[in-house]
C-alpha cells in the first residue's frame, strides 16, 4: 500500500516538475529577457503620474487601448512591422520603449516576436514588453488601468 | 487507498477548476447581446429564442478561433433544422472581438459563413467581454430556446458531443 502510494507521489511530482522544465525552456528561445517584461502596475503607476516622465508606448497588435499608446498595427504583417522601423529609425537606441499587443496568450501572439526582434537587431537599449501573459483585458482593462479614450 | 488517490487528483487539477469556473455559469440565464451585423443592422441575441445556440466569441486575430469556423460551419449546416429537447433548429450567434470592420468582413465573406455575426469592433474592450466574463478566445455558450446555460466552452469533439446530447429522441418521444 505505502509502495502504492510512494509511486504515485512520486510521478505527481515528476510530472509537474517535467511540466515547469517544459515552460521554461519555452521561454528561453523568446526573444526578451525577464529583465525586459515590464509589469503593468510599473506602467500604470508612471501614466497615472503627471510628473513621471513617460516612455515611448507601441501598440503592435489590434488596437492602442493603454492610454498615451501609439498604434504602429498588428507587427505580424509586414507592412506595420516597417512602419515600426521607420518610427524607430528616428529615435536615439537609449530611448525608453515599451511594446505591447495582448490579443492572446505570449505563447502564440504572433506580433511580439518580430517587435522585439527588431528592437533586439536595431540595437536599442531601454526596450520592455508589457507583460500581458493572457491578455489586454484581463492583465490591463479589467485592473481599470489608464486607457485611450 | 482510492480515497488518497482522489485528495492527489484534486490537488493536481483543483487549481485548473477553481481557474475556469468564472463567468456565468450553466443554469443561468444568458444577457442579452444586441450588436450590428456586417450591414450595420442591430442583431439581438434573443431574436434566436426558440432554437439550441452557440455563441461563439471569436476574432479574426484569434488563430484557435479561425481554425474552429470550419468545425462550426460543419455543425451549423448538419444540426440547424433538427429539434433538440430544450429547442427547434440550431443557430449561432457570432461574436467577433475584432477592431478592424474590414477584418471581419472579408473573412466572413470569404469564408461564405452564413450564420448570425455581430461586432461592434471593440476588441477586448467591447462591453460584452466584461458582461460574458470573457477571459481568453475562443470562447462560446451554448444556449437553449429560453437562453438559459446549458454549457460553456465546449471545443474540438466535446462540442458537437454537446449539441447532440440535445437531440430530440424521436423512440422516446413517442
Amino acid at each position: 500500500m505505502k509502495t502504492k502510494i510512494l509511486i504515485f507521489l512520486f510521478f505527481t511530482i515528476a510530472t509537474s516538475v517535467f511540466a515547469t522544465n517544459e515552460f521554461s525552456s519555452q521561454g528561453q528561445s523568446d526573444p526578451w529577457t525577464q529583465q525586459q517584461l515590464l509589469a503593468p502596475a510599473d506602467l500604470a503607476k508612471v501614466l497615472n503620474d503627471p510628473k513621471a516622465p513617460k516612455p515611448l508606448v507601441y501598440s503592435i497588435g489590434m488596437q492602442a487601448i493603454i492610454k498615451g499608446s501609439v498604434d504602429i498595427g498588428p507587427t505580424m504583417r509586414p507592412e506595420n512591422l516597417n512602419t515600426l522601423k521607420e518610427k524607430l529609425n528616428k529615435l536615439p537606441k537609449n530611448t525608453q520603449i515599451v511594446v505591447y499587443c495582448g490579443c492572446c496568450p505570449f505563447s502564440r501572439c504572433p506580433n511580439i516576436r518580430p517587435a522585439m526582434e527588431l528592437l533586439k537587431n536595431m540595437q536599442f537599449t531601454n526596450y520592455k514588453l508589457l507583460n500581458l501573459p493572457q491578455n489586454v483585458k484581463v492583465d490591463w482593462i479589467d485592473k481599470d488601468y489608464p486607457m485611450n479614450e | 487507498m482510492r480515497i488518497l488517490i482522489l485528495f492527489f487528483a484534486l490537488l493536481l487539477f483543483g487549481g485548473t477548476i477553481s481557474a475556469q469556473s468564472t463567468g456565468l455559469e450553466p443554469g443561468n440565464k444568458s444577457p442579452q447581446i444586441k450588436l450590428p451585423n456586417t450591414k450595420g443592422d442591430t442583431v439581438a441575441l434573443s431574436s434566436l429564442k426558440g432554437k439550441l445556440v452557440l455563441i461563439d466569441f471569436w476574432g479574426t486575430w484569434c488563430a484557435p478561433c479561425i481554425a474552429e469556423q470550419a468545425e462550426l460551419a460543419k455543425l451549423y449546416n448538419k444540426y440547424k433544422q433538427s429539434t433538440f429537447t430544450n429547442g427547434k433548429g440550431f443557430g449561432i450567434y457570432g461574436v467577433s472581438l475584432d477592431a478592424k470592420k474590414s477584418n471581419w468582413e472579408n473573412f466572413i465573406f470569404t469564408n461564405k459563413i452564413n450564420w448570425i455575426q455581430v461586432s461592434d469592433l471593440k476588441f477586448w474592450r467591447s462591453p460584452v467581454a466584461k458582461t460574458y466574463n470573457i477571459q481568453a478566445l475562443p470562447f462560446n455558450i451554448l444556449i437553449d430556446g429560453n437562453g438559459i446555460i446549458l454549457a460553456k466552452n465546449l471545443h474540438g469533439t466535446d462540442l458537437e458531443k454537446g449539441i447532440a446530447s440535445y437531440l430530440r429522441k424521436l423512440m422516446t418521444e413517442n
